[in-house]
């Protein structure tokens, strides 16, 4: 039997980064086919590319035994190449019916829309699912995610799909809901499409897949039946021989707690987060994009407010509202977005770095001491070497490292005890990365405490004394000792096995 | 529709809110419930409604257009000057309408085509159109119009005003289009979400350029009845036009947050506040309260939505 769908050495890069190396990846008819990887591993850039999103620099895509060039998504849907995202793509005020039609819509002769041939339709594509057809005319945006995601199927269905990709289609649903999406899964085998499955839980895939594709740094790792391998072998794959840069540094006295959090929880986003902050240590948050980790930082600095638990700072228990009483708790968190959340791009490096404390500049009736706000932006200008010909650049005309330097340096201005850096380096080259790591050596060095949330596992390996992960909403792994911190323990407890725990 | 969704749909509500208005101004005023004052209030719906359909689909994609009443206004200004002028009535009043399809369709340029954010668009027609039409009149009104102009404000068929046909066959053929053309749906598309809505494939700029031309359109043909039914053009003909159009659709249900809204909701809300106006005006109520009133509305019900769609999150 011949494979419906093979990719031949495909071959993408975004500047000078590659996201896929020669990538060869098939799939037959009537199968499920398991992609894994770490977070940037060109899983996404691979469904992109055989979804008409992105077009490959060079490769070829046979489809059917015939060479398939595809322009758009539009031409994939029509070849039948349906992808079903994590996040539903929904027109949410509008019917169920509606977001099955939409842009292929049946019409009669006047030019009409024919509902009720779209709606006879609906009703057959989601009772050959199984799915009872009670709510296909409620707005989309009533349902629960789970069935929308089921109308997605459907949809994809009615485009006569050979091929759907399912892009971590269970990170969202309850245990409930993931078994009806298999069951359905199975259904649709049956009907002979063959099935492109993404996910970061890696129990789930024995039930489900019959093959499985590994990759890691754009390139395919490995190639299995299911039956035929084991996790450990899989996460071996997916963590690989990391370099970790070795760093001269002695852990700190674990004896000032500085921060602790009981039983943190909100709802939908995380679970019962327990962990103490000591003084002078780098705490690592590892784990996958999505996993909750985020959302924990910005309840700790009042961004978010928790269904229940405590933060206690310096044994104290207090109740964060809002980020300004953080401040003056001595956090400082430093966001992932710096567009959005953290820099005013149109202004100068000046007034970025100052904002959090310009109201302890002022002089008489409320007037900034101009002096004092230039000298306090040249000190952090010269301490983090950001490359700018005066503090009056504009931060816009920065380099992405040196953007993330001014943040840091804004932070950094109001003192903090502790300090937050959620994906400190993301997006900066390799240069600029290591002396933003050596900054934050520097910084827990003098005394202050700082949490390091970052997706990559070389950075948090190389900066953390200690690391939890996270998985899911809740933390699935602790590990206290040096020795500990390996990918292959990180990555285990990141993609979900049961509590890894190296407190001996 | 299942019986829950009308009792908790906007139609409904706007709909008991216009039966007690009517109720309370027919106590209040003697004058109110008589078949002259009827009539007038249908004539001042007819130019709000036939303004409010190209209102409620600029406001479903997610849009807004302030420019209606500067819009209308120049329209009238056209109109006014060409029947001064001699042309056929008939001839000047395409003329109007033309002028207005024309402005709409500079607004569609600049949204759809330049994807510059409609409220700075409209915002600066408006300023552009306000001056130009003090420059066209500088000061003076058009008065002396001829009777033959008037056709499309004063005219009957079946004992029944023409403005008041106009509103009836053009919101029941828009209804019927919004539900069944598939330009229409794509209207809905749009202002639900843009990137879906080009993924699948649609010509997203070919659907709000249609909608923002389609707008200046009816601002021609409501710009139209105005001077029919007023039979004069100054320099404030079609002042706070806008303000009324955006206060009827967003009343009628049309979500300011886009995806959602109805062609004969609007026409609720136009009927609900020209009954406003014309029941505060017959209760004597300095004007200035009109514009309070209004600006209430807008607010209460604009504030209700969004904490609505908040909830749905």
């Amino acid at each position: 039997m011949e494979p419906i769908l093979k990719a031949k050495k495909i071959v993408k890069n975004f500047g000078g980064v590659k996201a896929l190396r020669e990538v060869d990846f098939d799939l037959f008819a009537g199968e499920v086919h398991a992609l894994v990887g770490e977070n940037g591993a060109g899983k996404s850039t691979l469904i992109k590319i055989l979804t008409g999103v992105l077009e490959p620099d060079s490769g070829e895509i046979e489809y059917f035994g015939k060479k398939l060039v595809l322009k758009s998504p539009r031409e994939a849907h029509e070849a039948g190449i349906v992808a079903v995202y994590q996040e539903p793509l929904v027109y949410k005020h509008l019917s169920v019916v509606e977001n099955i039609f939409l842009g292929n819509e049946i019409k009669k002769k006047n030019g009409n829309v024919d509902w009720q041939r779209e709606r006879s339709i609906t009703r057959e594509l989601l009772k050959s699912l199984d799915i009872d057809p009670y709510f296909i005319d409620e707005p989309m945006g009533s349902l629960s995610t789970g069935l929308q995601q089921l109308t997605l199927i459907a949809k994809a269905l009615n485009y006569n799909a050979k091929v759907i990709i399912f892009d971590e289609p269970t990170a969202i649903l309850t245990e409930h809901e993931a078994q009806r999406l298999f069951s359905i899964i199975e259904r649709l085998k049956e009907k002979g499409v063959g099935i492109i499955y993404i996910s970061h839980r890696l129990e789930e895939l024995p039930q489900i897949a019959d093959r499985i594709t590994i990759m890691r740094d754009g390139q395919v790792m490995g190639n299995f039946d299911m039956n035929q391998v084991t996790r450990e072998k899989i996460i071996e794959l997916m963590a690989g021989h990391t370099l970790i840069e070795e760093l001269k540094r002695t852990p700190p006295e674990y004896t000032d707690v500085v921060l602790e959090v009981r039983n943190l929880s909100k709802k939908g986003m995380y679970q019962d987060i327990d962990f103490k902050l000591y003084r002078g240590e780098i705490l690592g948050f590892s784990g996958l994009v999505g996993a909750g980790r985020s959302e924990v930082m910005q309840t700790i600095f009042g961004l978010i407010k928790p269904d229940s638990g405590e933060i206690i700072i310096n044994g104290k228990k207090v109740n964060v509202k809002d980020p300004s009483i953080a401040m003056k708790l001595g956090i400082a968190y430093i966001p992932e977005d710096r567009g959005s959340q953290g820099l005013f791009k149109a202004l100068t490096i000046n007034f970025n770095v100052t904002i959090p404390i310009i109201e302890q500049l002022t002089k008489f009736l409320g007037i900034v001491d101009n002096s004092r706000e230039k000298e306090i932006a040249t000190r952090y200008l010269k301490w983090l070497q950001i490359k700018a010909p005066s503090i009056y650049t504009l931060v816009n005309n920065l380099s992405g490292g040196n953007q993330q330097k001014v943040l840091i340096a804004k932070w950094l201005a109001t003192s903090p005890k502790i300090l937050i850096l959620d994906e400190p380096t993301r997006g900066v080259d390799v240069a600029v990365k290591s002396q933003i790591h050596n900054e934050i050596l520097r910084l827990a060095d003098s005394g202050i405490s700082i949490i390091v949330v970052s997706s990559e596992l070389p950075e948090i390996i190389k900066l953390s004394d200690r690391v939890i992960v996270m998985h899911e909403g809740r933390i699935t792994g602790r590990f206290d000792k040096k020795e500990s911190i390996t990918p292959t323990n990180l990555l285990n407890a990141a993609t979900g096995a049961r509590m890894v725990y190296s407190r001996d | 529709m299942g019986l829950k969704r009308v009792i908790k749909s906007r139609e409904l509500t706007v709909s008991l809110v216009m039966i007690g208005l009517v109720i309370f101004f027919s106590l209040s005023s003697k004058r109110f419930f008589t078949a002259n004052n009827i009539r007038n209030i249908l004539l001042q719906v007819s130019s709000i409604g036939v303004a409010s359909i190209g209102m409620t689909m600029i406001i479903i994609t997610g849009g807004i257009d302030v420019s209606a009443g500067s819009i209308l206004g120049i329209v009238a200004v056209v109109l006014g000057k060409a029947a001064v002028g001699g042309f056929p009535a008939w001839l000047a009043i395409i003329l109007g309408i033309l002028v207005g399809l024309a402005l709409g369709s500079v607004n569609a340029s600049f949204v759809a085509l330049l994807g510059i954010p409609p409220i700075i668009v409209t915002l600066g027609m408006m300023s552009l159109l306000r001056s130009l039409t003090y420059t066209f009149l500088g000061g003076r009104w058009i008065a002396s119009l001829p009777e033959s102009i008037r056709w499309m404000g004063l005219g009957k068929i079946l004992n029944i005003p023409i403005p008041i046909w106009l509103t009836i066959i053009l919101i029941a053929y828009f209804s019927y289009f919004m539900k069944y053309k598939s330009l229409g749906r794509y209207v809905y598309a749009v202002g639900n979400n843009i990137e879906a809505t080009r993924i699948a494939g649609v010509n997203t700029k070919r659907v709000l350029f249609f909608v923002y031309a389609l707008a200046g359109l009816l601002y021609g043909v409501a710009g139209a009845i105005v001077v029919g039914r007023t039979g004069i053009v100054q320099t404030n003909t079609g002042n706070n036009f806008e303000l009324q159009v955006i206060a009827a659709t967003v009343l009628g249900g049309t979500s300011i947050l886009g995806g959602k809204g109805t062609v004969f909701g609007s026409l609720l809300g136009s009927l609900l506040i020209a009954l406003l106006s014309n029941g505060l005006i017959l209760l004597n109520v300095p004007a200035l309260t009109e514009g309070l009133i209004i600006g209430i509305l807008i607010l209460g019900s604009v504030a209700i939505d969004v904490i609505k769609n908040r909830g749905e999150e």
